[in-house]
């Protein structure tokens, strides 16, 4: 097999990979706070938008952090649905979803007078070759060459993560308000603002991986780019269990798979595959996951359930 | 769910007017609210809200045709927001009718390519089997697997999609590839013509006033007839107690005898067979292929028309032709005004959740006066009320 | 000065007054017990201390000033903590976790100093307990150590438990007791809730009684009876002794014969004759909820074979169960008897539905047959309600278990299960319950009572056999004293007990 295959594969799987681990980092900090979020897609598709339209008028770095901030403010939408007024998790979900593509649609008439795609050419963050890595032999290197900067964001946000979850007092009682609400307000814990915080970093991390997307790796905003890296996002959450370094793995596996089709196409064994068979992987692997052929998963206990004690308004 | 069932206003009113009223007027709100959002956004364009609001009426209502049109779109939203509900009522979430109706398209195609010989009507028939078979057999794994492995039926549904969105992709490269060599977009092969649903306008010599563009099919009335059989057998039938009981009250329902399982699997098919209509007017409408580029989301849009509509074959009819009466407008819109037509869909997305929350509020406030009224039925003595009271 | 007086104290929510003016005191060091019949009030009056509800009106004073208790933190920041019955703790959470949540000391959570200052803590109040265990695997007891250390790290000085004993086992009760006097010891107060009036002689320095929201009486252990207590509870003379006819045992209707199930029930073997009722006693958590299941098809045994009129009816499902006669009044009649948003029509076939005579032939339901069937059963067990149309959530509980035993008794079953079937209840219907029960015996059928509250299982019971930990204890006749059938629930059958002292 030629590894030079394998390298720019390499390289694709730790694009898609950021988009995976970001956005199923957010959706773990939503879930574990008790909020299911399937509106990642949506969340994304915002950020791209946006992440595009930031670029265009300041410049990459805000175009990104644009892109966050908008993913948090369209994220409170879900917040104020489920937590203040206990909609359906799901449904709210869906209806983010939904309502994304109108709003990315009708933002992109609005700045680039076109409703499905801005002009190409986003400029984007100076890419870089990470030393010693990059200079690995039999085209390998190629996978740690002209990298985002945000793809070494997205791994270095996990030392964070993991601090704030387990380290802090925002993260136990974030947890505690996933796992048994009714205990953190018995100790005076307020639930709701903590449901918020939750679903609000869901929104920015989701939101900056949808303008990584337009802005570092397409180059442009186009309607449909996400093609579902949500849904994959939120598969990759659950097969990591809810866990940041499980999350990280899986959102390395199904970045790998994503990148198959378009490098590895020729490989042995792969090229008897349908790219469109190869990219059901991720789904299906999850599927195969949860019925409990690898190991059962748990969900954090309170996730999905509205919690009616007087503290949570 | 469950303040639809358990209201009770005055004593002089019997409780369904009582909820009716109440529901009503929840909706009233919510349609004000939606509105007034949309008003702002269309003044941000310099455009009279008035105006605009009265060229969507115009639009949906004026001619026969467009009133044929809003049918149209909203015949595929029943059928689509009646598989989220019956499986909803069983207390299951089928997220998967988005893949069910791809794939049953996809099955219609195999029937109708590969049985093309089938003469008249039989073809007709053996194509919609195909895509309800279809659509059945994708609700069957995640119902299998929710039964069996207890694997969650949101999760599975979801992966199903994404499978359904790429397992049709291929199908439509390869087998059922047309290579007619004029085509620029990739589509299957074309169906004989005796596979596709008559129109309304045919059967009636109505072209004129209907034409067969708007694809005003048979369809639509069936969509109606499906909304009654599903009536009856949600309310009528011992698989809909059955299945309304472990929606409601899963242990309770298990204690009573009900199967859990077998049930379960039995709505879900049921789910799965109304999914399966879901895609026929596109392809059999006037269409006659499925191409590459189908429309999607119609999955999604019935869980929203769904919880519109209350779960209720009625209200999921209303929910359907709001919707359908949208996004017409929004056709109307595109020609007559500035304003972007995505506006609508962000309106639509608006009034939905402001529905959904709207019910939600009044739900609540009913209950807790259910609970009331119980408490002072019995007095103050009274053991569980109290202990309803007490529990923190 | 007392360290706590409620001053005139009323708490009531729309169409009921949980508690009506009640003064009550607390003095520093003492155990006061607080009981009442369910629904008097105690909890409430408890949570309206602990600052989850706002008093409609009246005073709270704490060492003599008054003070406003808006929230649980605040209740903490005046000294005052509370134990719930039921336990509210983060199961994946460890010890230290739970214990420090809501009071992090910080932005950052240091768990090895917390898990050190809980360990000090714990060994000076002799709570054993290991700070890095998770909740999930503890026992219930160690659990409820968790709960009452996680009031003492929050420095209280005034500990409410609600309940505290409905869970434990015997020994741990004593243990319990032996932990709330060393509290007391060390300057600490113990508010009781309790309904068990001889666990409340045993520990109570004083004993304050509600009654429909009200104080209706304020005595010491030495000053009152079990008897007098009684009635103070109730408002009547209570007959602890109803009129139980003489059994007359017929032929075995349900055995047990090796019965294990899922690694929580073990080697069951017992027999149920027609026109008995036989008691199982034991704390909850022994396996009496698999005991019931397993009966009527809910679990399906992993050993062993249930005889239901000599046809073994072992791990068939419940529907089949139903048909050989089984009858199932279960332990909790939201989660497992009605559907409590279906109307009562809908719930008075629930388990039934089958029937031809419920459903036709082409699978639809016979509206007008089941509606008939709802008014008959209404009228016979005279369940309050506005018609048959109105949903079973509106019923109050006492109705609601009316309308399950009601539904339950319709067809003649041969084999009625009862799981712990005044639960919940006031005195009416309790009484309501048993004297159908009783009616049961009468008419023949086999009764599977399980209760967890010993006066039921003597008030009813033929036989009584004591399950502990998946296993048949022993058996004794009704005459048995407590203590013997005490120690059945404890593990120890009487011939143990005595190889025991002869050793």
């Amino acid at each position: 097999m030629p590894l030079i295959d394998l390298g720019a594969a390499i390289a694709i799987a730790f694009n898609y990979f950021t988009i995976i681990y970001l956005t199923g980092l957010g959706g773990l900090f939503s879930e574990r706070s008790g909020i299911v979020n399937i509106g990642l897609e949506g969340l994304l598709i915002i950020g791209t938008v946006m992440g595009a339209w930031g670029t265009f008028t300041y410049g990459p770095i805000q175009g990104l952090l644009i892109g966050g901030l908008a993913g948090l403010v369209f994220s409170m939408v879900h917040a104020v649905a489920t937590v203040t007024f206990k909609v359906d998790h799901i449904v709210s979900g869906v209806v983010i979803n939904v309502v994304a593509v109108g709003i990315a649609r009708f933002l992109s008439q609005l700045f680039f007078g076109q409703a499905t795609q801005s002009d190409p050419g986003l400029p984007h963050l100076t890419a870089i070759n990470i030393p010693l890595l990059s200079s690995l032999p039999l085209g390998l290197g190629q996978a740690f060459e002209q990298m985002s900067p945000m793809v070494i964001v997205a791994f270095l946000v996990t030392i964070p993560a993991l601090f704030v979850l387990n380290r802090t007092r925002f993260g136990l009682r974030l947890r505690s308000a996933g796992e048994n609400p009714e205990a953190a307000r018995t100790l005076g814990v307020r639930v709701a603002p903590l449901r918020y915080a939750g679903v609000g970093i869901s929104g920015f991390l989701a939101g900056l991986a949808g303008a990584f997307l337009s802005i570092e790796i397409n180059g442009l905003f186009r309607e449909g780019q996400t093609q579902g890296l949500g849904f994959i996002a939120l598969a990759a959450l659950i097969l990591g269990n809810w866990s940041p370094l499980r999350l990280m793995l899986g959102a390395f596996l199904f970045g790998f798979a994503q990148a198959i089709p378009l490098r590895l196409g020729d490989a042995p064994v792969i090229s008897l595959l349908p790219p469109q068979f190869i990219n059901m992987i991720p789904y299906v692997v999850t599927i195969i996951a949860i019925a409990g052929f690898i190991g059962r998963v748990h969900p954090p206990a309170a996730a999905g359930k509205a919690y009616e004690g007087a503290g949570a308004t | 769910m469950t303040a639809s069932s358990s209201t009770r206003t005055r004593r002089s009113l019997p409780p369904w007017l009582g909820n009716l009223i109440i529901q009503a007027s929840a909706l009233l709100g919510a349609f004000t609210f939606a509105a007034l959002i949309g008003s702002l956004i269309i003044i941000g364009y310099h455009e009279n809200p008035i105006d605009i609001y009265s060229t969507i009426w115009h639009f949906g209502v004026n001619r026969p045709e467009d009133i044929a049109s809003v049918l149209v779109n909203a015949t595929p939203l029943i059928f689509s927001g009646l598989a989220v509900a019956v499986a909803f009522k069983g207390g299951l979430f089928n997220i998967g009718v988005e893949g069910q109706y791809i794939v049953g398209m996809m099955g219609a195609a195999f029937a109708a390519i590969f049985l093309r010989s089938l003469p008249g009507p039989l073809l007709l028939i053996a194509t919609v089997l195909g895509s309800i078979v279809a659509a059945m057999i994708w609700a069957f794994i995640p119902a299998i697997l929710k039964v069996k492995t207890g694997a969650h039926e949101v999760v599975t549904t979801i992966m199903m999609n994404g499978v359904a969105v790429s397992l049709v992709a291929w199908t439509i490269l390869n087998p059922l590839r047309s290579h007619a060599r004029h085509l620029i977009d990739l589509r299957s092969q074309t169906f004989p013509h005796n596979a596709l649903i008559p129109t309304i306008a045919q059967t009636f010599g109505l072209q004129q006033q209907i034409p067969p563009v708007v694809r005003f099919t048979w369809l639509f009335p069936v969509a109606l007839i499906a909304c009654v059989l599903v009536w009856f057998l949600m309310y009528r039938s011992r698989l809909g107690y059955e299945v309304r009981a472990i929606g409601s009250s899963m242990g309770s329902a298990e204690a009573g005898g009900v199967s859990i399982g077998a049930t379960q699997i039995k709505i879900f098919l049921i789910s799965g067979a109304l999914a399966g209509f879901v895609g026929l007017n596109q392809i059999l409408g006037d269409k006659g292929y499925l191409g590459a580029n189908y429309e999607a989301g119609l999955g999604f849009a019935g869980i929203t028309v769904a919880f519109l509509g209350r779960n209720n074959p009625i209200g999921i009819v209303l929910a359907s032709l709001l919707v359908g009466f949208l996004s017409r407008g929004q056709d109307g819109l595109s020609v007559t005004s500035n304003l972007p037509i995505e506006t609508l869909i962000i309106l639509q997305g608006v009034l939905i959740l402001s529905v959904i929350i709207a019910y939600e509020l009044v739900s609540r406030a009913l209950n807790k006066r259910t609970q009331r009224e119980a408490r002072s039925e019995e007095s103050a003595v009274d053991t569980t009320t109290t202990a309803g009271a007490e529990a923190t | 000065m007392p360290l706590v007086t409620l001053e005139k104290v009323t708490k009531s929510f729309p169409g009921v007054v949980a508690n009506d003016s009640v003064d009550l005191t607390l003095k520093e060091g003492e155990i006061h017990a607080l009981i009442g019949e369910n629904g008097a009030g105690k909890s409430t009056l408890m949570h309206v201390l602990y600052g989850l509800y706002p008093p409609t009106a009246g005073r709270i004073l704490v060492r003599g000033k008054e003070v406003k208790i808006g929230s649980p933190r605040a209740a903490i920041a005046h000294g005052i903590g509370m134990v719930h019955q039921h336990f509210v703790l983060v199961d994946r959470f460890t010890v230290a976790e739970n214990i420090i949540l809501g009071e992090e000391g910080g932005p950052l959570i240091d768990l090895e100093a917390a898990g050190q200052k809980l360990a000090e803590l714990a060994r000076s109040y002799g709570l054993g307990i290991d700070p890095k265990t998770r909740v999930e695997d503890l026992s219930v007891g160690a659990e409820q150590r968790v709960e009452i250390l996680k009031a003492l790290y929050r420095g209280v000085d005034i500990l409410i438990l609600d309940e505290p004993t409905a869970v434990l086992t015997p020994s741990e009760t004593k243990e319990l007791f032996e932990n709330l006097r060393r509290l007391t010891g060390s300057g600490k107060t113990v508010v009781f809730i309790s309904h068990k009036l001889d666990e409340v002689l045993d520990i109570a320095d004083r004993i304050t009684v509600l009654r429909r929201g009200k104080v209706v009486g304020e005595t010491t252990p030495g000053a009152t009876t079990k008897q007098q207590l009684a009635e103070m509870m109730v408002g009547r003379p209570v007959l602890f002794q109803l009129d139980k006819p003489d059994a007359a045992p017929g032929e075995p209707i349900l055995e047990l014969k090796n019965l294990s199930c899922e690694g929580k029930l073990h080697d069951i073997d017992l027999t149920v004759h027609a026109g008995e009722i036989l008691g199982v006693a034991g704390v909850e958590g022994n396996g009496q909820g698999e005991l019931a299941e397993v009966v009527i098809g809910l679990r399906k045994p992993s050993a062993g074979a249930i005889l239901l009129g000599g046809d073994n009816i072992g791990g068939r499902s419940v529907a089949e169960c139903r048909r050989h006669g089984v009858a199932f009044v279960p332990e909790d009649r939201h989660e497992r008897g009605l559907v409590l948003d279906m109307t009562l029509w809908e719930n008075s076939v629930l388990g039934h539905q089958g029937e031809r005579e419920y459903t036709g032939r082409s699978g639809l339901l016979v509206i007008r047959k089941i509606k008939e069937l709802a008014t008959t059963l209404i009228e016979r067990f005279d369940v309050r309600a506005r018609g048959v149309n109105v949903t079973a959530q509106t019923l109050s509980g006492g109705n609601q278990q009316k309308l399950v035993l009601a539904r339950e008794l319709q067809g003649d079953p041969r084999l009625l299960v009862a799981a712990q079937p005044s639960r919940g209840l006031d005195v009416g219907a309790i009484e309501f319950v048993w004297k159908q029960l009783l009616e049961q015996k009468a008419q023949g059928r086999g009764v599977l009572l399980i209760s967890a509250e010993l006066d039921e299982i003597y008030e009813l019971a033929d036989r009584i056999v004591t399950l502990y930990e998946g296993r048949i204890t022993g058996e004794y006749q009704p005459d048995a004293s407590p203590e013997e059938v005490g120690l059945g629930m404890t593990g120890k059958s009487v011939a143990a007990r005595k190889a025991e002292a002869g050793r």
